[in-house]
């Protein structure tokens, strides 16, 4: 399962709506479980703050990957939102963030979960990539851009 | 043994389509005589580039590296298993590095003829970036590929090998 298996037009959300790291996160998983997607929201959230403990997520580039092991899921699931003006999101190279890709995956799906988390780098290499995504009005236009 | 198949290497990612694949190769196997061998690749490229681009911490590539042996020796356990039920012989081989270029290697240095998978990705994007390991390695290996689908079929042809 890669990343264009886990594009859903309900999991992206242009744009976000919270402005703060924290508040981005929660939007993030309240998207994730308002598909259903998730068996206890709470402990998603909690495990995907657990790991913004040990360092932020937030890379370079306005790129961040959120991402957690949790069994707050059966499957793996993405979710994808911008914030054109950038947020706060404690990134490794001080800049706002606004491109943001939250993986939750099981325990048990280790290979599937690096697999995607590598198409997401792979991916965000691509300078013109990052600009067409934040230049998106709404979720079709993010997945017209990927599925072309 | 009679016939262009002799040598059957089937890759196992864990998936149900690598599963189903290997229950193919087995029933393959049995009804060719052809030797059958299980490999598993941990994708430790996969992991460094993770590392590289910092969506990864150390302790993370630690935990997901360990994460992928338990998973090579608990899919290829089950492998065994499935051969076992049909009386076939298999070898299982765990590897680590680059997914395809691994499969690609083992092809050449064993000589394998026949690489079995279970399933490529779904075209749904030009973009190179969506080639999945599996992809590449059905592009990249020397010897003829089969891709096995329709998971009800290889459930009867396993069924009744």
């Amino acid at each position: 399962m890669g990343f264009l298996e886990l594009l859903n037009k309900n999991l992206i959300k242009v744009p976000l709506e919270n402005t703060s790291k924290n508040d981005v996160l929660e939007e993030l998983v309240n998207m994730i479980a308002a598909e259903g997607k998730l068996n206890n929201k709470d402990l998603a959230l909690q495990d995907v703050l657990n790991r913004e403990i040990l360092g932020s997520t937030g890379l370079e580039r306005g790129i961040a990957v959120p991402h957690a092991k949790t069994a707050a899921v059966d499957d793996m699931v993405m979710a994808v939102g911008i914030a054109p003006k950038g947020i706060d999101f404690e990134a490794l190279d001080g800049e706002p963030s606004s491109l943001f890709f939250m993986i939750l995956a099981s325990p048990n799906q280790a290979g599937a979960h690096i697999e995607v988390l590598s198409d997401i780098a792979k991916v965000t290499r691509s300078a013109a990539i990052c600009r067409l995504m934040l230049a998106a009005v709404n979720a079709e236009e993010i997945i017209e851009l990927f599925e072309e | 043994m009679k016939g262009p198949i002799k040598k059957i290497l089937v890759y196992v990612d864990g998936s149900e389509e690598s599963i189903n694949a290997s229950m193919y190769a087995i029933a393959l196997s049995k009804s060719t005589g052809a030797s059958v061998t299980a490999l598993y690749v941990i994708n430790t490229r996969a992991l460094n580039d993770l590392v590289k681009a910092r969506i990864f911490l150390q302790e993370e590539e630690v935990e997901y590296h360990q994460d992928l042996e338990q998973d090579a020796e608990r899919y290829l356990n089950h492998v065994r298993k499935l051969a076992e039920q049909k009386k076939v012989d298999i070898e299982t081989i765990s590897k680590s590095g680059t997914i395809h270029r691994e499969i690609k290697a083992e092809i050449k240095e064993k000589e394998f003829d026949l690489l079995i998978l279970g399933g490529v990705s779904s075209i749904r994007s030009r973009r190179d970036e969506f080639f999945n390991e599996t992809d590449r390695a059905m592009r990249s290996v020397t010897c003829p590929v089969l891709v096995v689908r329709d998971e009800d079929l290889v459930w009867d042809i396993f069924e009744s090998s």
